[in-house]
């Protein structure tokens, strides 16, 4: 018996997809992720993984997975989707934004600076895919009892998890009273900190169906390229016209 | 007309709104957004709903003043600065509400020192500002003469504050009057090109979005304008009736008023027609929304009932009741209101992705939005501050006493 596996792990094939990409020029990378809707098994683990990985906060979410029912029982199928944002390569929320505080980075990753972000949430009106949410302030703790001197009451709930300052692109911010991410229109990005130390975006590691697949959809030997050529691929909505980078296998 | 004790009673209960609305600004300020109701998924609620009101409003203002400063139309000219005054007053309540619906506002200053000018919500806010640096000079300008007068008269009360108003002044001279009436005229020629952008501009940042089938195409903005010229004409026509009830005066603004709501409602019509029609589904669903969802009566006896059919029957059989119009005009005005958040909620109302009301649990991510007290509370004191403001500028500010009609330029 073989003591190799039959087929090598999606992750393994990707690390090296993205240690290439980061040794190319950053202008010749597009950073493109393709979901395997076959893959899927609703399992939430991206959600859980982004949200922990970013620290967000209650109404903050930037992974989610719809569940999408077809047909009449007892014909009933269901499906689970995926839906990071886009990263659209003709962005409604960049065109939208007032202030420039949205735009398209030279590697195809629609990014926000929270500190240019004014709040008016003309982003998310704007997105076809409700890939934006706003940050209203909220604490997954603000309803936890406070027990002073131990380990679990309010504070050491907080202290333990979201009073933790996020890492979001490469910057910390602790503020959580008024200071920005708090106020700002939030999204998906790729988990561009992870991408710079080499680092696959979470809801990619933490996929268990191995179903997101994620890399330089330039690099004509990197798995996310060989997969948006699959016949079965396909992109939400695509009669706007907004050319998202993330595609779908049917 | 406006009777003294009507006067005190406006002002009592504008300081009432002003005192129970504090409640709903101290949640607004203290803890942000916290404790409002609107989300991601309707992330403009009531708020947004009045600054559309607000800006429409100042419609009717705009009118007038071109007919009277820019075409010399003599018959208004007694609107005009009365008009302007309006305009200000709903102007600064729309900054204020919006404000307080931005999620940073003191970061206003990024539309000067990082503007998008792809962005039609920057062009709102540009021609806004547009209409400020028109508008405040045009008002000084109508107003100084009777503020040096005033600022002269030892006897009225607070003389200093007008002297400081009229810019320290003792004496108006004859060309100081001919070279304000100059100034004024080339306001108003100004005013017309950035007013019709301005207007045009609300219906614009709704009509580009290709994701919002009950906003997105061309008529969009052109339904704002005549959504804008409807409230604001019944707005000025309703004010006439208050401070100048002049049958001349008040009954041709209400035949211009008829037309609009009549025009305004065969618009409506055609939007309903062509949604039904194109049996698009999410068009569809706002539609249903609109008409037969949880706040029907909004749509049906709100606007359709008491802001429109009942201001119909009277502006056709009463038309010669100088008071009667404006009561129809002032039902139009007041329940405009409901059409602005019943334009704004539906389309934000529909899921646009099968599944994703089940995807993420938070009060946030929904989109039944009903607006709580806090946002409530907020609005009465921005309405408040506004009432406040319109009517004892009126009293303070020689307004009235400023649109004689005789002036050169009109």
């Amino acid at each position: 018996m073989s003591k190799e596996l039959p087929v090598e792990d999606s992750l393994l094939r990707m690390q090296r997809d993205l240690k290439r990409a980061l040794q190319k020029d950053p202008q010749n990378v597009k950073w493109g992720m393709v979901i395997d809707l076959a893959r899927c098994i609703g399992c939430h683990a991206c959600t859980i993984g982004c949200v922990a990985e970013n620290k967000l906060p209650p109404g903050v979410v930037y992974r989610v997975v719809l569940e999408e029912e077809t047909g009449q029982y007892p014909q009933v199928r269901r499906r689970f989707v995926p839906r990071p944002c886009l990263h659209c390569q003709n962005p409604p929320c960049v065109k939208a934004c007032p202030v420039t505080a949205t735009w398209k980075t030279e590697q195809g990753v629609v990014i926000v600076d929270y500190n240019r972000c004014i709040g008016c949430r003309y982003c998310l009106v704007a997105c076809p895919y409700a890939a934006r949410t706003s940050d209203f302030g909220e604490w997954y703790t603000a309803d936890t009892g406070e027990l002073p001197g131990k380990l679990y009451g309010q504070k050491a709930a907080a202290n333990g998890y979201e009073a933790h300052p996020a890492t979001e692109y490469g910057k910390k911010w602790p503020g959580r009273d008024h200071d920005s991410p708090v106020g700002n229109a939030r999204k998906c990005h790729f988990c561009l900190h992870r991408l710079k130390v080499g680092m696959l975006p979470a809801c990619t590691t933490t996929c268990i169906g191995r179903a997101t697949i994620f890399g330089d959809r330039t690099d004509p030997q990197s798995l996310v390229f060989e997969m948006i050529g699959s016949p079965r691929a396909f992109r939400l909505k695509e009669e706007l016209g907004t050319l998202p980078s993330v595609y779908y296998l049917q | 007309m406006l009777s003294e004790k009507n006067f005190r009673y406006i002002v009592i209960l504008a300081a009432f709104g002003l005192i129970i609305g504090t409640w709903g600004m101290g949640a607004r300020l203290l803890y942000g957004h916290k404790y409002m109701d609107y989300g991601s998924f309707v992330p403009w609620g009531l708020w947004v709903a009045f600054d559309l009101f607000f800006l429409g409003l100042t419609a009717g203002a705009y009118i007038i003043t071109i007919l009277v400063y820019g075409f010399r139309v003599k018959i208004f000219a007694a609107l005009g600065p009365l008009s302007v005054f309006a305009l200000l007053v709903t102007l600064l309540c729309e900054g204020i509400i919006i404000s307080l619906d931005l999620g940073h506002p003191l970061r206003i200053y990024r539309f000067l020192f990082s503007p998008n000018l792809g962005s039609m919500l920057f062009w709102l806010v540009f021609f806004i500002a547009a209409m400020w640096a028109i508008y405040l000079p045009t008002f000084f300008l109508l107003l100084r003469e009777q503020l040096v007068d005033w600022s002269q008269d030892e006897k009225r009360p607070a003389h200093k504050i007008y002297r400081f108003l009229a810019g320290g002044r003792s004496a108006y001279t004859e060309e100081d009057r001919e070279w304000d009436h100059r100034r004024v005229r080339i306001l108003s020629y100004a005013s017309i090109p950035i007013g019709l952008l301005f207007f045009g501009m609300h219906g614009s940042i709704f009509a580009i979005l290709l994701n919002r089938p009950l906003w997105n195409g061309a008529m969009t903005p052109f339904l704002f304008i005549m959504a804008a010229l409807l409230s604001g004409g019944a707005l000025i026509t309703f004010l006439t009736y208050l401070f100048h009830p002049r049958d001349e005066l008040v009954q041709p603004l209400a035949r211009v008023v008829l037309g609009l709501l009549v025009l305004f409602l065969f618009l409506e019509a055609l939007q309903f027609f062509v949604g039904y029609q194109s049996k698009v589904p999410n068009f569809v669903a706002s539609l249903n929304l609109v008409a037969f969802g949880p706040f029907w009566w909004a749509f049906w006896i709100l606007h359709l009932l008491i802001g429109s059919a009942i201001p119909i029957y009277i502006l056709l059989t009463r038309a010669h009741d100088s008071k009667a119009v404006a009561w129809a005009c002032f039902l139009v005005l007041i329940t405009f209101f409901a059409v602005r958040l019943n334009y704004l909620i539906p389309d934000l109302a529909v899921y646009k992705l099968e599944g994703l009301q089940n995807a993420f649990f938070s009060h946030r991510l929904r989109t039944d939005y009903v607006p709580n007290l806090n946002e409530w509370l907020v609005s009465i004191w921005v309405v408040s501050l506004g009432l406040l403001a319109f009517f004892l500028g009126m009293r303070w500010l020689p307004v009235e006493a400023a649109g004689k009609g005789e002036e050169e330029h009109v």
